[in-house]
């Protein structure tokens, strides 16, 4: 084997990339959106992806971490990720700086079923910082090219407090659209706070989108889902068309290194998206 | 497809010659162990062993790996190469680890995913197999798990020779592939006959009959499938020690870690064996674990040889070498679990 730097599918050799740019995103300062320009240009279409998909971001020296893309393939000439900050790489990660490089490996795993949501309405529910492979498909299907390809899209947003939501500029943006019905709520807000307070799985039952060639894109942690998922039955959605993302601790990102194996699946590459009637086949183990 | 006939000392000559040209991993006397290990030159290969403590995989998914190395440079650390090239290899192996190859295969060569790393090792590796015409151990399962000690012309394997026994231990050698044909000018003896075959076969059936423990490997998948949340897994993993032994020596275990080390300036990514009986093997970065006792381990490793694995490939997980039975600190016995399993 010639050196696999100059191999182009060697699916474990990171692309190279610079930080062009670190937001903190939240309060606590423990969650950054890290935008990252591809070194060489022509990796760019090397790295086409589609929303829900994941990136392994890798710091040599210290590893790699699972993390959901949250740009959209729409936004062109640089690729985002949304890193809160909880082990060694993504420590690591948060100390960079802008200029830096480092290394992508991806686009893995499937993504959101684009061609299933068409023609439908879509109602996207995120809790806290799970939205960030929502946004991208936010962001995807509401470009002049796409948005017509989707009926009514419906999104609720909630976060523990409003200092802890993510893509304020953006939720503005969204809000003043008339195609986008956007509601963002907090379990408690401030004097500052204007907007709605409640937890998401009552905010849905107050918001009830009709399941009527409907579907639902659920992410949050596991206690959001877990009272989510009845308000959204009782609308008449089945399981067929609840779809969530799963996380796993994942090493390969390639159905390989057998960490993320729950059932006969692999969550790097059979997922990580799944509807709710998959992941009832599924043994519960993630 | 050639067939020769050689004596023992011949076949074990041959080998000894081959090692002197090319990389040969086989069976090497190491103290009181039989392991499978580079047969250097000069070096007389263990031929009258039944099986090697540990498992050939080594040859094609080594234990530590250099996956890429890098280098800090003013711009920041960037990739700068990645490990050795795969040498030309022959193993030396049973037909139960020749079997585990091509489970291995479909893990690591998947269309359109394939693993670089493997399928180099892969490509340039001749396999020899050495058939079990002596009763083997009592551990030994491997005709439960669609394995033959005595196996016609099986998949995988370039040459496959079976010791027919007779005055000077006659060995039959049979040049399967056009890999296998490529070692011919090694093993210089005359050409077989009809009456070798027949000897041979005559040797399987008494080999296929000396296998003692029979295991319901295949005819658990639908009973695994209903029972996940069966009490039974709770009482199984009380003495596991949860020291990876059984997947560390296990022919067809294929999970693995990738870690970086570095020292000033130069670094590596390394690719180890790792396993799913380790508590931190699904820990994740917040603390939650998906697996987070032994029971839940122990089964995902009866769960994946036997329900995961059959389902994706129709193919048992497990090729019944009995290497984890023999090799268990505290006798958790793979073949009893699966007979249990059968029972519930």
């Amino acid at each position: 084997m010639a050196c696999v730097c100059a191999e182009r599918d060697n699916p474990y050799l990171p692309i190279p990339v610079e930080i062009a740019k670190i937001i903190t995103e939240v309060d606590t300062k423990d969650i950054k959106t890290f935008r990252f320009a591809f070194v060489n240009p022509e990796d760019e279409a090397r790295f086409a992806y589609t929303p829900g998909q994941f990136g392994e971001l890798s710091i040599f020296g210290k590893g790699e971490s699972p993390i959901g893309i949250a740009s959209s393939p729409t936004q062109k000439g640089y690729v985002e990720f949304t890193v809160q900050k909880a082990g060694v790489v993504t420590t690591a990660l948060h100390e960079m700086e802008e200029g830096q490089r480092m290394g992508i490996r991806g686009p893995l795993g499937n993504a959101w079923p684009i061609a299933f949501l068409e023609g439908k309405n879509v109602v996207i529910v995120g809790g806290g910082f799970a939205f960030t492979t929502l946004r991208s498909l936010l962001n995807y299907m509401i470009v002049p090219e796409h948005r017509g390809r989707f009926g009514k899209i419906t999104v609720v947003y909630g976060a523990r407090n409003p200092g802890l939501l993510l893509y304020k500029d953006e939720l503005e943006a969204w809000g003043k659209r008339s195609d986008v019905d956007l509601h963002v709520t907090v379990d408690k807000g401030d004097e500052t706070w204007k907007g709605r307070e409640g937890f998401v799985p009552a905010v849905c039952k107050d918001v009830a989108p009709s399941a009527e060639n409907a579907v639902c894109v659920l992410c949050g942690p596991p206690i959001m889902i877990r009272f989510t998922l009845p308000v959204f039955f009782e609308l008449g959605f089945s399981k067929e068309n609840i779809i969530t993302s799963l996380e796993m601790r994942m090493k390969c990102g390639i159905g390989k290194c057998g960490r993320c194996n729950v059932g006969n699946k692999y969550v790097c590459k059979d997922g990580p998206v799944f509807s709710f009637a998959e992941l009832d086949k599924l043994t519960p183990e993630y | 497809m050639e067939k020769r006939l050689l004596t023992k000392d011949a076949f074990a000559a041959a080998l000894e010659r081959l090692a002197a040209a090319k990389r040969v991993l086989g069976p090497v006397q190491d103290g009181d162990n039989v392991v499978f290990g580079p047969l250097e030159p000069g070096r007389q290969p263990a031929l009258g062993y039944r099986n090697t403590r540990n498992a050939p995989k080594n040859a094609l998914f080594p234990h530590t790996e250099t996956l890429m190395r890098f280098t800090r440079t003013p711009k920041g650390v960037e990739c700068a190469g990645q490990g050795d090239d795969p040498a030309e290899t022959v193993v030396v192996v049973r037909p139960c680890d020749a079997q585990s190859f091509l489970l291995l295969d479909r893990v690591f060569d998947q269309p359109g995913c394939r693993d670089p790393y493997y399928v180099g090792h892969r490509e340039r590796t001749t396999v020899v197999a050495l058939a079990c015409p002596q009763p083997p151990y009592a551990a030994c399962f491997c005709t439960s798990v669609g394995g033959d000690p005595v196996p016609a012309a099986p998949a995988g394997v370039d040459v496959l020779a079976t010791d027919l026994g007779g005055g000077g231990g006659e060995i039959l050698a049979e040049f399967l592939t056009p890999k296998g044909e490529a070692l011919l000018s090694f093993f210089e003896g005359q050409a077989a006959d009809g009456q070798a075959d027949a000897r041979k076969a005559q040797a399987g059936e008494k080999a296929r009959a000396g296998i003692r423990s029979q295991v319901p490997a295949r005819e658990v998948l639908p009973i695994l499938q209903k029972n996940f949340d069966h009490p039974f897994w709770a009482g199984l993993h009380g003495k596991c020690l949860a020291c990876g032994t059984c997947t560390y020596i296990c022919p067809t275990c294929h999970c693995f870690d990738i870690s970086d080390e570095a020292k000033k300036d130069d670094g590596v990514r390394l690719r180890s064996w790792d396993s799913c009986m380790f508590p931190l093997f699904t820990k994740e970065a917040s603390g939650h674990n998906p697996r987070s006792s032994q029971k839940e381990r122990w089964r995902q490793r009866v769960m994946h040889k036997f329900r995961y694995i059959p389902e994706n490939f129709d193919l048992v997980g497990c090729v019944g070498c009995g290497r984890c039975v023999l090799n268990c600190p505290v006798n958790l016995d793979i073949r009893k679990i699966v007979q249990d399993v059968a029972k519930i």
